[in-house]
């Protein structure tokens, strides 16, 4: 224990007693112990509603809460336990244990991971604010529309419920940012020897989930973003009675099906894991195990129609999407039986982890039998909006839960390094298993109670006693569990680094708590088990490695994956060992900036929530000029001052006074704009400011994240870990702009696509504006790839000529489109005498809004340009290697480019 | 890496695609025969991104799993729009 | 249920009775009664198999572990997995669960296109189905006879003859359902979707949002009162084209203010706007 206290310190990373040490870290585990903490107080939060809810249905037509206070409890409750709870307690899990069990010393990106979490952290902050800005969101979880737009907002709550709605967005960029960083983890830093499908049932698991998660969470993402355009600049996707509440079914449940095996995969792997340990076995049937997930999770994103089954969606469609369900049912069945048949022949040891786990299968059994009714379609129509469907995801969703506490007793030990209260354990788990049931079962017996509806028929109140008298159970057991963790951490047991017998993951190979850089060497399983290569071994290893691997290509079945685990095995150079002396020396583990940008998130956001239409855009304006300004000091101060630095400067100045310029314009005077000012204005400014700040000095923040100099990489060998995080947010990004578009042209199928044109557009909406700025664009990506060839030849003054070349062709985007819109704006056509604008109808709404979205982008991407300019001028990316910044970013820059070639026909043409 | 040559030609290529999409409705051809038009515009947009994905972003060059990835997005995407659009037709 | 037992109802749904008229209630109470047995079945199985394998191998000490561990390789530290076999017992019951359930949905999708669509032997038995449109509006329901009469909060239905309900939304998306003749269909702006039923029994039964739209949400429920076919007959023929009605029988029409909590069915509330 102590030794590795004296290794944290020499990471200049504070000692866990300190609260400085939970600010700065970017370390895996401390990140993991973050999340559980933060889960379990949403979880609280969560449950404290829920408890709310039972009490008002302690007799029908109860007045605890009134209308709008019970709507508000259910819509909070279920989206803070879906998505502030049980998510992010599994993840809590998983960024503990995954680097631990493929053999990583960290996730690929530190301190993205720490922006997670912090991001994560403030989004719930800003929910729980919501509650006292009038009102959090009282629409339901699922957000239907046009309930959830303002039209059907009442004034008072609008600020509250704009708040959550940008809390939910937050948060799915918190889960964006977690899949880059997780997918990038698991393709490029495994252990030698260790093959995907290798790997742990948890990390197999989380893989899958974390593939599901970048797709599915894009989609929630664009449906979020428009919605919130509704809100702060009145455009109409959501209230269009044409299409506007299906287009969010379609967006939610695209995302809200993938969702629930989201929430669930993560507790399939902990059930894995402790059904195979404490039975004793291995699992029955591993490899369709796992063949049986990973086709879930691809099913997972053609069911979701099946959500809608009472809409007005078509018969042929309707009859694709159940036989896409029961399809996917059947996996689950094969996962469940090869659970029940690891039992047999085990030697079965009842711990609390175990009893969580099994009880969560027998569970998960029941939900799985009532989810059959709801795909007989039949049957599901009358299920719709009835207590049946919150039994059944009750059943299945918090069946989940059930393992991922299992899970926290399982790896308690592991995290603190000493044991939980056996017999408290047990405890709990009586409380909860029968608070469970009593809780959730008679909602199955009173089903025709009509769902968030607190009046229900007098005949069915000893039922629902019976339920609220199981939720105080329910409840009461995560007291003795609370209880228990905090007893345990200071009179426990000391843990050994294995307390369960048959644990057969890495986690239980390292001391309990593990050390900072988890291994006491290079982690290798090419041998077939594992086994810890010293730094200085681990040289020679490599060809021994080789030679291990070719003996495993005979005897296993498939031999493709194999082969490309030997190319990787033979990479090591004689150099090697020096590489893992510098990754020894130079990995960082501390930055306060993460925390800093999700604090200045929070403000930005709260004060949006509140901002009037007319001042949306200038908090925004201002801070861009001084973020500009900033980078010419900063830049200047640490890599010395140049001729670039004082016109970066001057720029920066130039469009904060431009800006103030054209606000006082706008608002007669500029005393007459700060008068008409809100506090929600300053507080954007504010956080706008600060976000500028803090963003600038991550970017020119040293932090050292050395990639392994050995690791499986299959099937991404041959690029680096920031290549292939930047594809992957590209992957999530196609989602989020395909989304939009694809919005755009459902509402357009729906009004009739030909009538489109000539119902809602004006004639002065031409092609050529269009088509100059395809020029644009498409010659700033030609100046990009010229820079990115200029840096590769270390030619420091051509470098610097594309750069600014890129940097002026995209300004003359944004002007172009910006004269283009103030015209439209203020059209006085015949049908569009108030001028064509985000309010006027469907069309302007998506033409403003997804092209928008894309200047946005484009506006993103100038900024990075500035930051590279300046970068630049001091001769960085300078060489094959350094090079690689300016391709990263030229990969951003094309994918917008790609983007707007799409945008430019649609929108601009036909 | 691909040589300066060939990213100019593929750029020239790109500026002439996109004027000939445009052309479309300045010759009056998109009114005449809108589909078709349609068609053929989508196609040429499609031709465009592959090339800038191809060449620009080297994805030629890259492992083609990276090219998977990006497709299996687009696979999604598109099953959500042409199962959305369907649904209501 | 209805009368007959277990095996008519399966005949029933199977359309093997021929000549009896079926509603959707008759289809969705038979459906759900075979699912429940077999659901209770199989879970009964399912668990009871779980729990006995469990308890049979928990590890008491006392099990001779020579005998038993020579066929199991047990997990080992570190090592990467190898399979554990019983596979071929994990397919078989696959294969089983796999049955159950496609042919389950198989047959069922019968009894939906029976339910999504007023089948002609239906109507052909019955008189031609009453169509009638309704519209969702926080927190009511108002009914829109072929007469052009409209009716609000209250519906009154012939027995025994199918109803056809033609369904949408005024404001926001709501959900139509009276659960006793287990019909029920989305209410959602701008779009139009059918249901039919038919109600056997006289009586007043109540119609009631299942989607949550807006603070009346819980309240927002109006009576279904069905009457002899002559009666309403006698009651049709009173009503007038295009009028509006707080009703017959003196039944209210529920405030519509979006804020209020009223509730529709409560005799106390005020005339009808029209």
């Amino acid at each position: 224990m102590t030794e590795h206290a004296d290794h944290d310190h020499e990471h200049h990373l504070p000692p866990k007693s300190s609260v400085k040490r939970w600010l700065v870290t970017t370390n895996h585990k401390d990140i993991g112990v973050l999340y559980i903490i933060t889960s379990l107080f949403f979880l609280v939060a969560g449950g404290i509603l829920a408890m709310m809810i039972r009490a008002q249905l302690w007799t029908p037509g109860g007045t605890l809460l009134g209308g709008q206070g019970y709507n508000q409890a259910v819509t909070s409750h279920g989206l803070l336990m879906v998505f502030w709870f049980i998510s992010p307690f599994a993840f809590g899990l998983a960024n503990y244990l995954v680097p631990l069990q493929i053999g990583a010393d960290d996730l690929a990106f530190p301190r993205l991971n720490a922006m997670s979490y912090w991001v994560y952290l403030f989004s719930g902050l800003l929910f729980l604010t919501s509650f006292f800005l009038g009102s959090s969101l009282a629409g339901g979880w699922t957000i239907y529309q046009p309930l959830n737009v303002p039209a059907f907002i009442p004034e008072v709550n609008q600020v509250g419920s704009l708040a959550t709605i940008f809390a939910l967005m937050l948060f799915v960029a918190a889960v964006t940012m977690g899949s880059v960083n997780f997918l990038t983890t698991f393709y490029r830093m495994r252990a030698e020897g260790l093959r995907v499908r290798d790997m742990p049932l948890f990390s197999v698991s989380i893989l899958l989930t974390v593939w599901m998660m970048l797709f599915a969470f894009a989609a929630l993402l664009a449906a979020v973003i428009l919605l919130s355009f509704d809100h702060l600049l009145g455009s109409v996707w959501f209230s269009t009675a044409e299409g506007g509440s299906l287009l969010w079914a379609h967006l939610f449940w695209f995302f809200g099906h993938p969702e629930v095996y989201i929430v669930f995969f993560p507790a399939l792997g902990v059930m894995a894991e402790v059904f195979q340990t404490f039975s004793g076995k291995r699992i029955v049937g591993r490899k369709w195990f796992v063949i049986a997930m990973a086709l879930v999770a691809i099913q997972s994103f053609v069911v979701w129609m099946h959500h809608m089954f009472l809409t007005a969606i078509n018969l042929p469609i309707k009859t694709i999407f159940m036989a896409t369900t029961i399809g996917i049912s059947l996996p689950f069945d094969l996962m469940v039986f090869a659970l029940i048949y690891t039992l047999a022949k085990g030697k079965i040891r009842f711990k609390t982890p175990f009893l969580f786990s099994f009880g969560a299968l027998l569970l998960f059994i029941l939900g799985g039998i009532t989810g059959v009714f709801l795909g007989a379609v039949v049957l599901d129509y009358q299920f719709r909006g009835t207590y049946w469907v919150v039994a059944h995801f009750h059943y299945v969703m918090f069946g989940g839960g059930t393992a991922l506490i299992g899970g926290l007793y399982y790896w308690y030990p592991k995290m603190t390094g000493k044991m939980y209260d056996e017999f408290l354990g047990k405890v709990h788990f009586a409380m909860f298993f029968v608070g469970f049931n009593l809780l959730y079962f008679p909602m199955f017996v009173v089903w025709e109670t009509p769902r968030r509806v607190f009046d229900y028929a007098a005949e069915f109140t000893m039922w629902h006693r019976l339920a609220t008298v199981g939720a105080f159970l329910f409840a009461a057991s995560f007291l003795v569990m609370i209880y228990n963790m905090f007893k345990s951490l200071h009179s426990g047991e000391e843990a050994p680094d294995n307390p369960w017998e048959y644990a057969s993951a890495g986690e239980w190979a390292v001391p309990s708590p593990p050390p900072l850089e988890n291994y006491p060497g290079v982690p290798s399983y090419a041998g077939g088990k594992l086994s810890f290569l010293t730094r200085s071994e681990a040289a020679d290893g490599g060809t021994v490695v080789e030679q291990e691997v070719a003996g495993t290509e005979q005897t296993a079945p498939d031999g493709g994956a194999i082969a490309h685990a030997g190319a990787a095995a033979t990479t090591p150079t004689t150099d090697y060992a020096e590489e893992l002396a510098l990754e020894d020396e130079h990995a960082d583990h501390a930055s306060i900036w993460p925390f800093a940008i999700s604090a200045s998130a929070f403000v930005t956001f709260l004060g949006l929530s509140g901002i009037s239409k007319a001042y949306f855009i200038w908090p925004f304006v201002f801070a861009t000029g001084f973020m500009v300004a900033y980078f010419g000091i900063e830049g200047g101060r640490r890599e010395g001052f140049g001729w670039i630095h004082p016109v970066v400067m001057a720029l920066g100045g130039a469009i904060a006074a431009g800006g103030a310029y054209l606000l006082a314009i706008d608002k007669g005077g500029l005393g007459a704009a700060i008068d008409g000012a809100s506090v929600y204005f300053w507080l954007t400014t504010v956080g706008a400011f600060m976000g500028a700040a803090t963003l600038t000095q991550l970017g020119f923040e040293e932090f050292n994240v050395p990639e392994p100099a050995i690791a499986e990489q299959w099937p991404f060998e041959a690029v680096s870990n920031v290549k292939l995080g930047m594809w992957m947010f590209l992957g999530s990004d196609v989602i989020l702009f395909g989304a939009f578009i694809g919005s755009y042209i459902f509402m357009r199928v729906g009004h009739g696509w030909t009538d489109w044109h000539h119902d809602f557009i004006p004639e002065a909406h031409v092609v050529l504006p269009g088509l100059i700025n395809t020029y644009l664009l498409l010659a700033s990506s030609f100046a990009v790839v010229l820079a990115l060839v200029a840096a590769r030849q270390q030619n420091r003054r051509r470098l610097l000529g594309y750069l600014i070349t890129t940097f002026l062709l995209g300004v003359g985007f944004l002007i172009n489109k910006a004269v283009e819109w103030e015209h439209l704006f203020h059209l006085h056509e015949g049908a569009f005498a108030d001028g064509w604008t985000f309010t006027t109808n469907i069309a302007s709404s998506s033409f403003y809004i997804t092209t928008g979205l894309h200047g946005a982008h484009v506006a993103v991407g100038l900024l990075i340009t500035l930051y590279l300019i300046v970068r630049a001028y001091n001769g960085a990316y300078l060489g094959e290697e350094e090079a690689d910044t300016i391709e990263h970013f030229g990969l951003y820059w094309h994918f917008v480019d790609i983007v707007w070639l799409f945008l430019f026909p649609l929108f601009y043409i036909l | 890496m691909a040589s300066t040559r060939l990213y100019t030609v593929i750029f020239v290529t790109l500026m002439a695609f996109s004027t000939a999409q445009a052309l479309f409705e300045f010759t009056g051809i998109l009114d005449r025969a809108y589909w078709f038009a349609l068609g053929v515009i989508m196609v040429l947009s499609t031709i465009k991104a592959t090339l800038v994905a191809g060449y620009f972003q080297h994805l030629v060059h890259e492992p083609r799993s990276i090219t998977y990835l990006i497709a299996g997005a687009l696979v999604g995407v598109l099953a959500l729009t042409a199962g959305a659009a369907y649904s209501i037709l | 249920m209805g009368p007959g037992g277990i095996s008519t109802e399966i005949a029933y749904v199977l359309g093997q009775t021929g000549g009896l008229s079926r509603t959707p209630a008759d289809v969705f109470n038979t459906v759900y009664l075979v699912f429940l047995i077999l659901g209770t079945l199989v879970g009964v199985v399912v668990i009871g198999y779980t729990l006995t394998k469990a308890w049979r191998y928990r590890d008491d000490g006392e099990r001779d572990d020579e005998s038993e561990s020579d066929k199991v390789v047990r997990p080992v530290l570190g090592h990467l997995p190898t399979g554990s076999g019983g596979g071929k017992k994990l397919f078989v019951s696959f294969g089983i669960s796999a049955v159950i359930v496609l042919s389950l949905i198989v047959w069922t999708y019968s009894a939906l296109l029976f339910v999504d669509d007023t089948p002609p032997e239906v109507a052909a038995e019955g008189e031609e189905p009453l169509e009638i449109e309704v519209v969702g509006k926080q927190f009511n329901w108002e009914y829109t006879y072929p007469n052009g009469h409209t009716e609000e909060p209250t519906l009154y239905i012939p027995e025994d003859r199918p109803i056809r309900l033609k369904v949408t939304a005024a404001d926001v998306w709501h959900n139509y359902g009276i659960s006793e003749f287990r019909v029920k269909t989305d209410a959602i702006p701008g779009q139009t979707t059918t249901a039919w039923f038919v109600a056997d029994e006289t009586g007043t039964y109540e119609a009631v949002c299942y989607e949550l739209c807006g603070s009346g949400h819980s309240a927002m429920r109006g009576d279904v009162v069905v009457m002899e076919q002559e009666e309403f007959e006698e009651w049709y023929a009173n009503t007038t084209d295009g009028s509006t009605s707080a009703s017959v029988n003196s039944d209210v029409t529920g405030d519509t203010d979006a804020n209020a909590n009223t509730n529709a069915a409560d005799p106390a509330a005020t005339e009808g706007e029209a």
